[in-house]
């Protein structure tokens, strides 16, 4: 036996006590008192975490790297994903959406959908700050929500932006009416 | 007969009367729980504080925690075994038989010196001196012997329970 | 006034009083408690409701009292009812005889310990009540085990105000605080009164059901409890008879142990009234502090740790407790009595826990391990 009986109590109860007095003088450093005063202040996120897709866009919106092949509105597991390809006045396609909308009600965040894109174009968002008053429509990201440009993306994933346009090829769309050429 | 005796008389007699005819047996006990209860009021009533008090804490806080584990243990869970039916088949037989025994007490402490017996509780202070005097030297018998009595009920109790590990 | 008027009213308020400041206190307590586990845990507590989160007690009141009081079909509609009910009556019932201040008590019963005991004995009904009544089986587990645990913890509970009933002579609690007179009078000042009130806070602590006899309520936050089914303002009373129940004996503890409303400046003549609550408030104050530090570092107990703590460690002790009071009591001298029942005390101690100790875990020898 260590010492007289309760003296394992007594110990404890001298830390917890040394612990609630050495929080008021010890400042509001983040590694002593680690509560973070939401909204005023955010955590910073690890680079690799995720939470709903985006489309990247390079210099202007309709730069956008996206071309409409819909591997990943057939890869996605719930199938959240729906897409509807530009055409033009006579029918041609013209390799860039018209419709893009995902229902964030229904993505699991998978990242399946970032995993098996060809261009590069749909990647995994961290914002988590999307609650929305209603739930039947206002849970859908159209086009416009969803586009966020290169400079975006390498300022939430520097490493993986950087390693993205380190890899990447131009996108070479056919030279149809109104289509600029995906350069970078 | 003031209003209060009459109140606690009223709320002691439907507190007994629930304990033998509902049909739930959980009710049934927190009838009783009741009844204990208006006879600690009673207790009060008569100015025996201690009694009341000491009715309470062993009546409410043991023997009813006593009949609780009983139904526990013996019942299913959902406790609809406990039904029954609300009056029996001799219930005139009970009748005949609770008031004969009433009338019998009844003349029995009327015919008795009870009531001048009683300089207790009478006064202000010192019932519980009073009792714990009486406990040491009028009574002390019987008050080592329910010690004994105590004693020995646990350490059968602790026995059976050590038993049935042992057994196991 | 009118003689009717007059009765009312010095009926009605004292208990306005008692009950409008009790409920005050429970309030800053909820408070104060999640504040100080907050500091104590490295985190901080609730600040963003009024400055420091003083208003976190009314919103949470609030949501209770909107929530949808849901109830179980196969549940026991009256009983399921009366449940928080008879959880509640009793925390308030005990403060009728807390002495509060100088005179101040709301009804000088003359059995007041006893009544208060008693009392306390009674809220035990409420969680079998509530347990049966869920018609859960998880619940109705969590409720047996409230039972014994509050039943266990009662003996050692009266055994130990016993203790303090024999120095001061009488049941009265105003008369035990007058007991308690002088320097060094309080109970808590002797050994046998020391090791009275540890056994009797411990006890307290475990009837109400606190960290670390928080087995009742652990089980809801793990598995269920005995207040799984309720809801809303149920459970808000449920919480709240926990709280008031743990600050009424605090009450009776520093009423008991500490000397109640005793101190220096409480006999002055026109302000002793207000010098000896403060006193009273002062010393409930650092048992509640006991409380939450207890609560914020010690691990909830297991079941059979729990009841082996108090039918083996805590009965024992307090009846050598009680013999150790004999003695200090009729002993020749002074010297000799504190020597003896302290020895005999502190002997007693270390025997229970050399006894209760169980088989010491043997060194392991592992064979690649030197």
């Amino acid at each position: 036996m260590n010492g007289f009986p309760g003296k394992g109590l007594l110990d404890g109860l001298l830390v917890t006590a040394k612990n609630f007095v050495g929080s008021y003088f010890d400042g509001h450093r983040k590694e002593r008192l680690f509560t973070w005063q939401y909204p005023e202040e955010r955590m910073k996120l690890p680079e690799r975490s995720r939470t709903f897709p985006f489309l990247v866009y390079d210099g202007s919106p309709e730069n956008l790297r996206c071309t409409a092949c819909k591997i990943c509105e057939a890869e996605c597991p719930p199938q959240c994903i729906y897409i509807v390809m530009d055409r033009d006045a006579h029918g041609k396609p013209l390799h860039r959406p018209k419709v893009f909308t995902i229902d964030t009600s229904v993505c699991m965040q998978c990242g399946i959908c970032a995993e098996v894109c060809p261009f590069d174009s749909i990647k995994m968002d961290c914002d988590f700050e999307r609650s929305r008053p209603g739930r039947f429509g206002e849970l859908l990201a159209h086009l416009s929500d969803l586009l966020k440009s290169n400079e975006y993306y390498h300022q939430i994933k520097p490493a993986e932006a950087a390693r993205v346009d380190a890899t990447r090829r131009p996108i070479k769309r056919p030279p149809a009416a109104a289509a600029p050429p995906g350069k970078k | 007969m003031n209003a209060i005796f009459l109140t606690l008389s009223a709320v002691t007699v439907l507190g007994a009367v629930l304990a033998v005819s509902l049909r739930n047996l959980v009710h049934c006990l927190l009838a009783l729980v009741l009844f204990f209860l208006g006879i600690a009021g009673h207790f009060f009533l008569m100015r025996a504080d201690f009694l009341g008090a000491v009715q309470i804490l062993i009546y409410i806080g043991a023997v009813a925690v006593l009949i609780l584990f009983a139904i526990m243990l013996t019942r299913n869970i959902a406790g609809t075994e406990g039904a029954r039916r609300a009056l029996g088949g001799a219930w005139w037989l009970g009748v005949g038989v609770s008031a004969a025994l009433a009338g019998l007490m009844i003349a029995m402490t009327r015919r008795s010196e009870l009531a001048s017996k009683m300089p207790y509780g009478a006064t202000e202070e010192g019932v519980v001196k009073d009792i714990g005097k009486l406990l040491v030297t009028d009574w002390v018998v019987p008050l080592e012997i329910m010690a004994v009595l105590l004693t020995a009920a646990l350490i059968g109790a602790v026995v059976v329970a050590l038993e049935e590990t042992k057994k196991r | 006034m009118p003689d009717g008027v007059a009765l009312t009213l010095s009926v009605l308020l004292p208990i306005g009083i008692v009950l409008g400041v009790f409920l005050t206190i429970f309030a800053l307590l909820t408070w104060a408690e999640r504040k100080a586990l907050g500091r104590i845990q490295n985190r901080l507590g609730p600040n963003r409701v009024g400055p420091f989160g003083l208003f976190q007690p009314i919103a949470d009141a609030l949501k209770l009292l909107t929530k949808e009081d849901i109830v179980p079909q196969a549940a026991d509609k009256v009983v399921h009812f009366l449940a928080p009910v008879v959880t509640v009556a009793p925390a308030f019932l005990i403060l009728a005889v807390v002495p509060v201040a100088k005179g101040f008590v709301p009804v000088d019963l003359n059995i007041g310990v006893l009544f208060a005991l008693a009392v306390s004995t009674a809220s035990v009904l409420a969680l079998f009540m509530a347990g049966w009544a869920s018609h859960n089986k998880f619940s109705l587990l969590g409720a047996m085990r409230a039972v014994a645990q509050v039943v266990s913890y009662e003996v050692p509970m009266v055994l130990a105000a016993v203790v303090v009933l024999m120095a001061a002579g009488t049941l009265s609690s105003v008369g035990i605080v007058e007991a308690q007179r002088g320097f060094g009078g309080w109970f808590i000042c002797k050994p046998w009164g020391l090791v009275g009130f540890v056994i009797f806070q411990l006890c307290a602590m475990a009837e109400v059901a606190r960290t670390p006899f928080d087995l009742p309520e652990a089980e809801s936050e793990i598995v269920a409890g005995y207040h799984t089914e309720y809801s809303g303002f149920k459970f808000a009373l449920f919480q709240m008879g926990e709280y008031v129940a743990a600050l009424t004996m605090g009450g009776i503890t520093v009423t008991m142990f500490l000397g109640g409303y005793l101190g220096p400046g409480s006999d002055l003549p026109k302000i002793g009234w207000l010098v000896s609550a403060c006193w009273f408030f002062a010393k409930l104050g650092i048992i509640i502090i006991i409380n939450i530090w207890a609560r914020g570092t010690w691990p909830r107990v297991r079941v059979d740790q729990l009841l082996g703590f108090a039918w083996k460690m805590l009965l024992p002790l307090s009846l050598v407790n009680i013999v150790a009071m004999a003695l200090w009591h009729f002993a020749p001298n002074k010297i000799a009595g504190w020597l003896v029942s302290a020895a005999l005390l502190v002997a007693a101690i270390f025997g229970l826990v050399k006894i209760n100790a169980g088989k010491a875990f043997e060194k392991r020898s592992y064979r690649f391990i030197s």
